[in-house]
């Protein structure tokens, strides 16, 4: 749960590296599940790193990796991400 | 889905990357070698020694997987070999300009096959570096 320190919104702004905008909710995600960045990095098999920049909203996961962590923590990848206004279309 | 399997870039084993840092230095003993053995030896021959072996150490390092290398690294490297190659189509010609107010001619010899490799492998390496960096920084 410490990781939940600071966190103020249900789901974090992604600004990816590769001009796509996303929400996720990972990190809200992961605190119910009490699960740390490296935990569920293994559950998935990724680096700690890569659950980082996707939490922070630097790298945008392929669907694969999405579909993954969706199933990690039994909830639909909607629930997960989101796409930003002005994304759609 | 499977990816066909001649569009496979096969990576090396982490432990090459130490071999790719001896040719970093390696130039210079060989040029100071050449240099005592035969001291007339054309200036632009030794630089394209230490071109040929920087291209080498960066070939090398851009053909290293990383110790865990999942999608996310995986599209750092592709992103970055389009990248380095953007750069370079850009760079070259800037050199080119450069040289031409320099010494009033737009191509020289120093543009050879082992320059344009050491700029295009160290422009991706640099390009990898970078988005390794920005994804690392900062972090939660």
């Amino acid at each position: 749960m410490a990781d939940l320190d600071g966190f103020s919104s249900n789901k974090s702004r992604l600004y990816c590296l590769f001009n796509a905008d996303m929400k996720n909710s990972i990190k809200v995600e992961r605190a119910k599940k009490d699960l740390t960045q490296q935990d569920l990095a293994e559950k998935v098999q990724v680096s700690r790193q890569t659950i980082n920049s996707i939490e922070a909203g630097k790298y945008v996961p392929s669907t694969v990796l999405a579909l993954k962590i969706a199933r990690v923590f039994e909830i639909a990848l909607e629930e997960i991400f989101e796409l930003e206004e002005g994304d759609y279309g | 889905m499977k990816k066909n399997s001649i569009l496979e870039v096969p990576l090396l084993h982490p432990n090459w990357k130490k071999l790719a840092y001896v040719f970093f230095p390696l130039p210079v003993f060989i040029v100071i070698g050449i240099a005592i053995l035969n001291p007339k030896t054309d200036p632009n021959e030794t630089i394209q020694i230490i071109y040929g072996s920087w291209a080498l150490a960066f070939m090398i390092l851009n053909l290293t997987r990383e110790k865990v290398e999942d999608e996310m690294v995986r599209t750092f490297r592709q992103q970055a070999f389009q990248t380095g190659f953007y750069w370079l189509i850009w760079g070259l010609p800037v050199l080119m300009i450069i040289n031409y107010w320099r010494f009033d001619r737009f191509t020289s010899e120093i543009f050879t096959a082992y320059l344009v490799l050491f700029l295009l492998n160290a422009y991706i390496h640099g390009a990898f570096k970078y988005q390794k960096y920005i994804a690392n920084k900062e972090e939660n």
